[in-house]
């Protein structure tokens, strides 16, 4: 058994000596080697020299895109750089948990995140993450979008650079819109549930609209989507330490979603629909209307995955509320440990410049549908031929505002969730879930600053 | 109803087909889930999310097995479960075993403190202290390899193992041992040539508490692996999924795979189970 | 820490080596003490001590007494986690000793099929909790649930059960009960084999019916198992994490789930995340002391 266990793989080099030693005391010698290893070996972790090699960590790679990119990578600077990938949980929220017990015990071997939208700030606030104002010139800047820009800046010091980026749409049946009549997707929530409601009647569908209301990450995405269009904000855009949600407006955008579900125009159940739930039940055909990412655009077309066909799947941007259209942002940016040596954040920085070239982020929009971060791949006619969401996404993408930026964001957001949810399902009323958030989010901005 | 050694009868036949139908009640309870769960890895990704539900299968499509088995990281996840859960119980109950003889059959000052001591350590929420962990194996060097997981799973494990070993040995006869070392042999060598071969129903139920323990572990495995080289298959299945969307058919369908090892390891560890009990006091 | 400890004890030491059986008993119990001791000592100190500063993820912080503690009881989120893992641990363990001893004493026999049948037993429990909590969670989904469906047509339930908060603390239950009724059956099981069958024989012959040999037998004699299973079961539920965060898609906060908010998530309540791992820490070991002192348990460390 013991054999066995040797040969597990490796990992950084200099690490080995410490566990051979290890597996020859073995049995009860074991406590005593990790005693040693402890006063022995006490620095930072992770910072064994290797000769250009970075780790550089994301989810799981479906596409297969991003496995071509680190390989081309690779090929271009062989004998110089390596970059090797690390493969992490599916589920943000775990990933995030796992970088942050890296972080949290002294750095961990990771060079480069590819990270979530919304964990910069908090990252930042504890000097996790390298600042790369200074690498990234105000012309170079320019050329990205300024929604994930913006999400990426904390105290006026860049953490991250956009890789690519994510809108709220509204998908629709564009064959069940015209045959009721309807030439135009809804311009306004108000619209949407009568032509849901006319239309799930007439063709006697399941459901009329589904989105993410269950008590997540996404789920406070909707939740702001509502409140933003209906002019309501979570922080004051001049203050940002002062927490304004308490507000007729951000009472009057909560109180949206929970009407789609009195008037069951939603389903009660879409309380605890994340996007799985929504995705396979408007592919199904069981509804009109849909509030998805971009990404659903493409799943439409596999008839594994769809009942429906590509060509009976409309999208628009979400609808108006009484302060216009507003789609939360998404997306995932590259930031670079702070604790990695100076060398390996150098090579990390090669890779994100590689990654964020116009190239490649045309590549990556191609095989995989990830929309670009760069201004100008919006105007490609090839990649607006090809992928026809992303056209849409870019109208969407212009109305994108981005979640509270505070280092205590993953506290507000689990307040949020849950306040949100209890308000769609019914539990509490709009004024009063904004009234309890103000207190709460207010205190946690406190604490923060 | 146990107690109720079978002896002949009309009342007996009754009694006996009574028994079986409450088994099989029992059986289709406890394993309908898992057809169900069978029953989503065979239909395409949107049968499976069909409304409602419905328990026709339409015809069965092998998609979400192709999906799992030409993932190599999966396969590798199998054989990394299958060491991690093997070494753990075979270091728990190595260490367990002879803690726990010494704890029933030997006389010693701080056996009430040594009890608590391993009672309470356990007691202790396991997401706390994954910080810490995280450290010490850093610093250690173990992060990333097996070891990590099967040191923390064994410490876990321990206190199970030990009470339940404990309880076991202290039903055995003292004589065996007596005689024993009446004879000569030591304290060890009774206990492994009195001892050890006396409690094997025990041990052996043990050892499957302790396997499917660690190979149930999440937490640990999620956190110190970093790559499909040493993660097991609890971190491995939930993996089949996007930023966006999770591949309920493909984690339904490994599901499955995950379950059939254990299935017969459990068929296979259960003659010795059987065959430790007729020698035992129940014979029908 | 455990060097200072063993100094205390060397005085102690030297009696007890004079025994070659206690040495001998020393040196079979110090193996697992030590990797017990090593492993979990220092995270377990170090979450205490930090449970008394005002900690934040970074820096230990000053000394604050026992503030974090009595922040935790104006918490609504820790006092809903409380109530869910009161209620989900006692109904759970008593459902599953009900049914698990109802199980091993059926089982506790030959006939035909045994083997398939334990085997089918321990299957749900040897399925891998994050797995079967999510799979369970599609099970009583409303699109495609079919026990949601069920639920539905036979007019038990009006809502979605994952949009109800009790509806879905009964359906975490139930997958508990579903999932560790075997390891209960198991153990209790193990148990009644140590019973010798004589004496069963001869009560039979001083005429003492099923009833009776029961009540004045088996569960006499299978006590100390009972309490041990039930125990380590109360423990298991009490600390429940992978099940509540899975199958409620964090809805359901059970006490495990705020810490882990607290300690991995949150930014500003590392501090009261600890307090809470210390609170479930100390009420944890009351209980098993409950359960040793209260209810007779033997910690099999009697000679």
């Amino acid at each position: 058994m013991t054999e066995k266990q040797g040969q597990s793989p490796e990992k950084p080099s200099g690490r080995r000596i410490n566990r051979k030693d290890f597996l020859k005391i073995g049995g009860a010698g074991l406590a005593g080697a990790a005693l040693l290893g402890v006063a022995g070996c006490g620095g930072g972790g992770g910072s064994s020299g290797g000769s250009g090699q970075i780790i550089f960590s994301f989810g799981p790679d479906t596409s297969g895109s991003l496995k071509k990119l680190v390989d081309k990578f690779n090929k271009q600077n062989k004998g110089k750089y390596t970059v090797k990938y690390r493969e992490m949980p599916a589920d943000t929220g775990q990933y995030f948990d796992k970088v942050r017990t890296q972080f949290q015990a002294g750095g961990g071997d990771i060079d480069l995140i590819g990270g979530d939208v919304i964990w910069p700030a908090q990252f930042a606030a504890n000097g996790w993450i390298a600042d790369l104002s200074d690498r990234l010139s105000d012309s170079e800047r320019s050329k990205f979008l300024e929604g994930p820009i913006n999400s990426n800046t904390y105290q006026g010091k860049l953490y991250g650079i956009p890789w690519f980026t994510d809108a709220g749409m509204l998908y629709y049946r564009k064959d069940l819109l015209e045959k009721n009549g309807f030439k135009q997707p809804p311009k306004t929530w108000d619209e949407l549930s009568q032509m849901s409601d006319k239309v799930q009647k007439a063709e006697n569908l399941k459901y009329g609209f589904v989105f993410q209301g269950s008590q997540y990450e996404g789920g406070v995405v909707n939740g702001l989507e509502y409140i933003n269009s209906y002019g309501g904000k979570v922080l004051d855009p001049k203050d940002e330490s002062k927490v304004v949600i308490d507000s007729p407006e951000s009472a009057k955008g909560l109180a949206q979603p929970r009407s789609f579900i009195q008037d069951q125009v939603a389903p009660l159940a879409v309380t605890n629909y994340t996007e799985t739930e929504s995705q396979t039940t408007f592919l199904n055909g069981d509804c009109v209307f849909c509030r998805n990412w971009p990404y659903m655009y493409a799943l439409a077309a596999d008839p594994k995955q769809s009942k429906i066909k590509t060509n009976q799947v409309g999208v628009a941007p979400l609808p108006a509320g009484s302060a216009g259209s507003v789609s939360g942002l998404g997306g995932w940016n590259f930031y670079i440990n702070a604790a990695s040596d100076s060398g390996k954040q150098d090579t990390a920085y090669e890779f994100v410049k590689f990654a964020t070239a116009p190239e490649q982020q045309k590549f990556r929009a191609l095989n995989g549908s990830f929309l670009p971060t760069l201004k100008e791949l919006y105007k490609d006619k090839q990649i607006l031929d090809a992928v026809p969401v992303i056209k849409l996404a870019g109208e969407a993408l212009a109305n994108t505002v981005p979640r509270p930026i505070s280092p205590a964001y993953s506290d507000m957001s689990l307040k949020m969730a849950e306040e949100f949810n209890k308000e769609f399902k019914g539990d509490v009323s709009p004024q009063s879930a904004v009234k309890t958030l103000q207190k709460e989010l207010q205190q946690i901005a406190d604490q923060a600053s | 109803m146990a107690s109720a050694t079978a002896t002949g009868g009309s009342k007996t036949n009754l009694n006996t087909i009574l028994f079986y139908v409450f088994l099989i009640l029992f059986v289709l309870v406890s394993l309908f889930p898992l057809l169900w769960v069978f029953k989503m890895s065979i239909v395409t990704k949107s049968d499976l999310f069909q409304s409602p539900a419905t328990t026709l299968i339409a015809p069965p499509v092998s998609d979400n097995y192709g999906t799992i088995f030409s993932n190599p990281d999966f396969r590798k996840a199998l054989l990394n479960s299958a060491i991690i859960a093997g070494v753990t119980t075979v270091i728990c109950l190595f260490f367990g075993a002879i803690a726990a003889y010494a704890i029933a059959r030997l006389r010693f000052r701080f056996k009430s403190a040594v009890m608590t001591t391993i009672l309470a350590l356990s007691f202790f929420p396991a997401v706390a202290i994954i910080a810490p962990l995280f450290v010490l194996f850093s610093k250690t060097g173990l992060i990333n390899t097996y070891w990590s997981v099967i040191i923390t799973d064994t410490v876990f494990a321990l206190p199970l193992t030990i009470w339940i070993l404990v309880a076991f040995f202290k039903e055995l006869p003292k004589d065996l041992e007596e005689a024993a070392k009446v004879d000569g042999a030591t304290t060890i060598q009774a206990f492994r040539k009195v001892i050890v071969p006396l409690a094997a129903p025990g041990v052996f139920t043990t050892a499957i508490l302790t396997f499917i323990f660690a190979w149930n572990e999440f937490l640990f495995a999620a956190t110190f692996l970093f790559d499909a080289n040493t993660q097991p298959v609890t971190v491995a299945i939930p993996n089949f999924a996007t930023v966006y969307t999770v591949d309920y058919g493909a984690q339904a369908a490994a599901a499955v795979v995950v379950t059939i090892p254990l299935v017969i390891l459990v068929l296979i560890f259960q003659r010795r189970i059987v065959s430790g009990l007729t020698a035992g006091a129940v014979k029908g | 820490m455990t060097t200072v400890s063993r100094e205390k004890k060397r005085g102690w030491f030297k009696e007890e080596f004079g025994n070659p059986e206690r040495r001998t008993a020393y040196y079979m119990v110090l193996p697992a003490l030590l990797i017990i001791l090593i492993i979990a000592f220092y995270p377990v100190l170090s979450s205490v001590w930090l449970s008394f500063h005002q900690a934040t993820l970074t820096q230990t912080g000053s000394f604050n007494g026992l503030e974090n503690y009595t922040e935790l009881f104006k918490n609504s989120d820790f006092l809903d986690g409380l109530f869910n893992t009161v209620v989900f641990t006692v109904v759970s363990v008593f459902l599953e000793f009900i049914i698990g001893l109802g199980i091993a004493l059926a089982i506790n026999r030959a006939f035909r099929g045994r083997g398939l049948v334990r085997a089918a037993v321990l299957v749900p429990w040897a399925f891998p909790t994050v797995i079967s909590a999510a799979m369970w969670r599609l099970m009583f989904q409303d699109q495609v649930g079919v026990i949601n469906t069920i639920a539905n047509n036979l007019g038990i339930i009006s809502e979605p059960i994952l949009s109800d908060r009790t509806l879905l603390l009964i359906a975490t239950i139930l997958v508990d009960v579903w999932k560790t009724t075997p390891f209960m059956a198991l153990l209790l099981l193990a148990g009644l084999q140590t019973i010798p069958g004589d004496i069963y024989e001869a009560a039979r012959v001083d005429g003492a019916n099923v009833i009776q040999r029961f009540f004045q037998i088996t569960m006499p004699l299978l006590k100390p198992t009972i309490l041990v299973a039930v125990l380590f079961r109360t423990m298991d539920s009490y600390r429940a994490f992978d099940l509540f965060w899975v199958m409620s898609n964090r809805q359901l906060e059970s006490l495990s789930t705020f810490v882990y908010k607290g300690v991995r998530i949150s930014q500003l309540q590392f501090a009261e995340g600890n307090a809470a791992a210390v609170f479930i820490f100390v009420t944890a070991f009351l209980l098993a002391l409950f359960f040793i002192y209260g209810l007779g348990m033997q910690t099999s460390t009697e000679d």
